[in-house]
């Protein structure tokens, strides 16, 4: 794995009124809030799970295209809001209400803990997980991913952002982030971060969850970066890793679906 | 001090070394624009060649300066990315200096209206291979049957003349390519005049070199503007189809050969699904499996749930589809098997055609199905009087036959986002008729024959019905939770029914067996009735407070029932038709049916509580007469009001775990036949009478219920209770006299009645993944009253039932599934204890799986049943073993051909027995047993060679 030393980005703001008067006289409209590195994006958390329950390597082609061709056209629905709330040495990503409902309110359900913090600067995860039939809470320093970067731009959220690429070998997943240029901060959803610039979209194993920003709010978060009173079983990253990877195998051989009792 | 001494005479040493062979570099440039202006906060990034990993990363400062320390050497991508210009890209090429300097970096910029159209407006990702710019069409938003011209001329720098020429970047464009290759020839109007901009995902625009210079292969340095138009993989889109065909022999001598035949093909894309199903048998399949059903139907299989337009709590009357049974009516698509009685011949076929998108989901179908069904029964039953008992028995065939033709139209329509709308309809067109023969002896205590019938009867069906609905919703822009809804409904049905009842009546005296009274009834009914109905209904939902809602609902419906019965007797004048007065009736009823409710809804973090009070009223205005041609009538003028509480809880505890609880009273009016002060003697041995008295039912039921799941162990455990208690139930007083046992019924109502039961469920698995048991106890106690000649009965059963299933699946070769099930319930009767008596019912269940080596399989499915009643001595047992070997055939696995063996043992026969109130009766119908098949399948999408698992949802 190569090193990616965070504490060596540095984050400066852009003060050359001569390249904003180009930008601008180009039609772009990059504000000076573009150069802050904190803030509070808010995200759509879409899983396509009949696209998930596709990959179930049990299920006959024909179980398949039925769970397809009946549910498909079901999956236009709103997914759930998450938030994350960032500046450019820790994150908190949890999320956006404290509970689900449906779009009119009258029916409302539990949401299954999940917060996760990264901390760039002492290099530092805490991560709050229901998943399993238990509460985990995992505190361990930082993984690194293996980031490919792409030659692809598009808009997010009014952001421009470039493609990255990376693979998740617990889960087996294709995961594509697209970070923004202007914000940078190593921060993401998920799980995800360690790249030049916010992720503004993440989209984990082509498509079968897509987790893109709505609005970005940059401002002072100070106050809601102060971490929440978590309880959980005490768990490190491995022993995490591993304790999915056995679920997961386990699930597939008695050929149950094991996607449902973890975060995809 | 010390330290800096140290350095100062170790740096010439150490500059020595990094001169020779530097491992640490730093890489450092200034990036700027095309016309030298710096770019500042760019994005510099390091990036492995190999694979554009990432390795370190930083931005420039203001002046467009960077810098990377301490690098390693290796074979590296300098990339700079900077919002509004291409991405740059350069090889780092490490000399021995340890500072590797790049000088001026200049991007370039992307076309400004490429980059407002394509990457502000559209959203659509830009991708920049080389010279070459590509764009995700798919975010061109063009109405569905546009053409590609239709959305080149939507595409920045693009326009499209009146003949359809195509101008790029303000060059006519020679060359149109669909994935690199020529399309219909050289015209480049061809392709993008004939292929559909829903199947396009790309579009990329560049200067290719002309065709003269590709042939020659010399550069004639003219260049071509080139479109190439990438098609979507996989465009949504494609069919599959299913057919089994299958012949075999009756294990049974004279019962003929056996056969089936089953289709379906299934067309779509992604807006539209249309399939067809077909089949016919022999074998007792009286319709479509689930699997089928949800084939046929596609998107529109299960959305009937949200076509209920009764709104409000407890006994809405929603819809359902049903499952298994026979088709005795309903205006959706029977699904399952029937019950396998009998010998039956089924032919069953439709069509059916969804249309969706995010606003419109459109749904037609027809399905037309048949059966013609042989039952031959033998019947034991024995009614209970306050002393003694009398014994019936019964020796019956008959033949049924049904047709239904039924058609389907629903339209569901998102105006927008706070109006919605749902049109269904569904309606029927049922044919049927029966022959009915039966030998019925009625015998008293000591076993002596007091009387028989021996009847004849015919009917013929004719009948109509359709149901249309109409919803709409609105929600409110400023209020989120407000909102709206109202229903309207007509449902007509239509039918005309033909029975001819012949029968002969025989009363042998008690004391004096020569003495025979003959009783001969040869009637003919020919009976017409229409019913209408129309519903309306209004819902207003209101959040009141934070996380309470405020919901009340009116539901409003006419009614109107016309019924003309008109019996005539062709024994009495040798074959004439003989208008029976006593018989015929005529009536005409109208319901008017109110109810307005309110409930209080509380919801937060997966607590949700409901409880409202609604006050229904319900009345009848009827008029009757008996006559076919009726001078005067009785009305029926009953208004009933009644109170209903509602209360529901539903709690979503952490850790997969769930807990509700609910209260709710239905209310069930009394029929209008109840209600008719008439004698209906079509049954001579049954006669029944009306009662103009009766009161509606009202059932009060309270359940509750838990259950968990933990997935990391497998474990689960489900918990449920349920009690209910009726109030004024509607039950069948009977008087049976002594001397004829003619029985007479009439509705009384009766309160007291009541049910408590309790199911509890457990699933863990023994070893994970290798064998699972579950097990589950399911206690359940009722008390019935029902007055017996003038004596109130009550009748006290007790169930017991225990099952356990186990799951052994050692490997992907061998698998077991098996089950048992072990029922006793006590009767016991108030008025008569000697009675009391105890029926047991168990059952045994298996099925195995075996897949051999070069595509075989076997599968083998043991279902054995034990009946047992001591106090009739009665105890049946039926094992019902079916078995079958397979071959998958081909490389791509889509066809089968197997041999099966149905009922091994031949031991089929349709066994059910039955205790209640004040009798006990006992059946068993002739049914299909062993047979052989060779069936031969052919899937477009290969056979399920799965042998682990046994269906459910995932």
């Amino acid at each position: 794995m190569k090193n990616i030393k965070l504490s060596t980005v540095r984050y400066q703001l852009r003060q050359s009124g001569f390249a904003i008067l180009a930008l601008i006289s180009l039609g772009f409209s990059i504000s000076a809030k573009a150069q802050q590195t904190e803030g509070m994006v808010t995200y759509e958390y879409k899983y396509y799970w009949t696209k998930v329950n596709s990959r179930l390597t049990f299920l006959s082609k024909e179980e398949k295209d039925r769970m397809k061709l009946t549910w498909g056209n079901e999956e236009d629905g709103p997914g759930t809001k998450m938030k994350l709330t960032f500046n450019d040495k820790q994150s908190i990503y949890t999320y956006f209400s404290d509970q689900g409902q449906t779009e009119d309110g009258r029916y409302s359900w539990r949401q299954s803990d999940y917060l996760i913090h990264r901390n760039f600067e002492q290099e530092k995860l805490i991560e709050n997980h229901e998943m399993l039939g238990k509460t985990y809470l995992l505190e361990d320093s930082l993984m690194t991913y293996n980031w490919r970067i792409q030659n692809q731009i598009k808009d997010v959220a009014g952001y421009v952002c470039m493609k990255a690429e990376t693979f998740d070998p617990i889960k087996n997943h294709k995961i594509t982030a697209w970070f923004a240029q202007d914000i940078p901060v190593p921060a993401g959803p998920e799980r995800y971060f360690g790249l030049p610039g916010l992720i503004l979209e993440l989209d984990i194993n082509d498509g079968d969850v897509i987790v893109a920003a709505q609005k970005v709010e940059l401002k002072n978060v100070d106050k809601e970066l102060a971490l929440p009173k978590m309880k959980g079983k005490k768990i490190k990253n491995n022993d995490y890793d591993q304790m999915l990877k056995k679920h997961i195998f386990d699930s597939i051989k008695a050929q149950r679906n094991p996607y449902w009792s973890i975060r995809y | 001090m010390r330290k800096l001494l140290l350095l100062a005479l170790l740096w010439p040493c150490m500059s020595v070394l990094y001169a020779q062979t530097p491992n640490r570099f730093q890489i450092q440039g200034i990036t700027a624009d095309t016309s030298s202006t710096p770019l500042g906060s760019a994005t510099v990034m390091l990036l492995q060649r190999k694979d554009s990993s990432l390795v370190n990363f930083t931005r420039t400062n203001d002046k467009g300066a960077f810098a990377m320390r301490n690098v390693k050497r290796g074979d590296y991508l300098l990339k700079i990315s900077y919002v509004g210009y291409i991405p740059f890209q350069q090889d780092i090429i490490f000399g021995d200096k340890e500072i590797v300097d790049l000088g001026t970096l200049k991007l370039k910029a992307i076309t400004k209206e490429l980059f407002e159209v394509v990457v502000k407006t559209a959203r659509a990702p830009l991708s920049i291979k080389g010279d070459t710019i590509e764009y995700n069409a798919a975010s061109f938003k063009v109405p569905p049957g546009s053409t590609v011209e239709d959305l080149l001329r939507k595409l920045p720098g693009v326009q499209v003349d009146q003949n359809g020429n195509i101008i790029a970047q303000g060059q006519q464009v020679q060359k149109v390519t669909v994935d690199g290759k020529r399309f219909f020839g050289s015209d480049p109007k061809m392709a993008t005049q004939n292929l559909p901009a829903d199947a396009i995902t790309k579009v990329q625009i560049f200067n290719d070199k002309t065709e003269q210079s590709k042939v020659t292969g010399v550069d004639d340095g003219k260049q071509e503007k080139t479109v190439n138009l990438e098609l979507k993989e996989g465009f949504k889109k494609g069919g599959f189809g299913k057919l089994t065909a299958g012949l075999g022999a009756d294990g049974n001598g004279n019962a003929g050969p056996r056969g089936e035949i089953k289709g379906n093909y299934n067309k779509f894309d992604d807006k539209n699904q249309f399939s067809v199903i077909g089949l016919t048998n022999n074998t007792n399949q009286t319709g479509m499996s689930w699997d089928d059903y949800q084939d046929f139907r596609g998107s529109s299989s299960f959305n009937s749930w949200n076509d209920n337009g009764d709104f409000g709590f407890g006994g809405g009357g929603g819809r359902f589809i049903i499952i298994g049974g026979d088709d005795d009516g309903g205006l959706s698509i029977p699904v399952g098997g029937g019950n396998g009685r009998g010998y039956s011949n089924n032919i069953a076929g439709g069509i059916n055609y969804n249309y969706n998108t995010k606003k419109i989901k459109t749904n037609a179908s027809y399905y037309y199905n048949s059966t013609r069904q042989v039952v031959d029964a033998v019947r034991n039953r024995e009614n209970f009087l306050q002393n003694g008992s009398f014994k019936t028995e019964e020796e019956s065939s008959q033949i049924n036959f049904v047709g239904n033709h039924r058609l389907s139209f629903r339209h569901e329509q998102t105006v927008d986002s706070l109006n919605a709308f749902i049109f269904t309809n569904n309606s029927r067109y049922n044919v049927g008729d029966t022959r009915l023969n039966s030998l019925q002896e009625f015998f008293r205590n000591n076993n002596f024959k007091s009387n028989e019938t021996t009847i004849n009867n015919a009917t013929n069906v004719d009948k109509i019905e359709t149901a249309n609905t109409l919803i709409y919703r609105l929600k409110f822009k400023k209020n989120k939770g407000r909102s709206f809804a109202a229903s309207a409904s007509y449902n007509f049905t239509n039918n005309d029914g033909i029975a001819d009842q012949k029968s002969l009546n025989l009363f042998y005296n008690a004391t004096d067996p020569t003495d025979v009274m003959r009783r001969m009834l040869d009637l003919t009914n020919n009976t017409g009735s229409r019913v209408s109905q129309i519903k309306s209904s209004l819902l207003f939902v209101e959040p009141f407070a934070k996380r309470f809602f405020w919901e009340s609902f009116v539901n409003l419906s006419y009614r109107s029932d016309n019924v003309d019965r008109d019996v005539f007797d062709l024994a009495k004048d040798s074959g004439r038709r003989v208008p029976v007065d006593s018989l015929s009736s005529f009536y005409k009823n109208s319901y008017n049916y109110a109810r307005i409710g309110s409930s209080v809804r509380y919801s937060y973090k997966g607590l949700n509580f409901s409880g409202g009070l609604a006050v229904q009223s319900f009345q009848i205005d009827g008029k009757f007469a008996l006559g076919q041609n009726p001078a005067s009538f009785i009305n029926i003028n009953r208004r009933f009001t009644t109170w209903i509480p509602n209360a529901s809880l539903n709690y979503d505890l952490k850790n997969n775990r769930y807990l509700w609880s609910g209260y709710d009273v239905s209310v069930s009016q009394p029929s209008t036949r109840d209600l008719q002060p008439v004698i209906d003697n079509s049954n001579p041995l049954i006669i029944r009478q009306g009662n103009p008295d009766l009161l509606p039912t009202v059932n009060h039921n309270i359940n509750f219920g838990y259950n968990m799941f933990n997935p990391a162990s497998f474990m689960n455990v489900n918990v449920n209770m349920y009690y209910s208690y009726n109030v004024n139930q509607v039950v069948y007083n009977q008087q049976v006299d002594p001397t004829t046992l003619i029985t007479v019924t009439k509705p009384v109502n009766i309160t007291g009645g009541q049910n408590i039961g309790s199911y509890i469920g457990f699933g863990f698995p023994i070893k994970k993944t290798k064998a699972s048991m579950n097990i589950n106890f399911n206690p359940g106690f009722s008390k019935n009253l029902t007055p017996i000649n003038g004596v109130l009965n009550q009748t006290n059963t007790d169930s017991y039932r225990f099952g356990t299933r186990l799951d052994l699946t050692p490997s992907d070769n061998f698998t077991i599934f098996a089950n048992a099930n072990w029922s006793v319930s006590n009767t016991r009767y108030s008025i008569n204890t000697g009675q009391n008596q105890q029926i047991v019912n168990h059952s045994y269940g298996g099925t195995m799986n075996i897949r051999l080596p070069k595509d075989f399989f076997i599968n083998s499915n043991l279902n054995y049943q034990i009946y047992k009643n001591e106090r009739f001595g009665f105890n049946q047992q039926v094992p019902i073993l079916n078995t079958s070997i397979y071959k998958i055939l081909g490389k791509a696995k889509k066809a089968e051909i197997r041999l099966s063996i149905y009922d091994v043992f031949n031991r089929n026969l349709g066994v059910s027995q039955f205790a209640n109130q004040n009798y006990v009766s006992q059946e068993r119908i002739q049914t299909l047993a062993r047979y052989g098949m060779l069936s031969f399948t052919y899937n477009m999408r290969g056979m399920n060679t799965n042998i682990k698992r046994r269906g459910g949802f995932f």
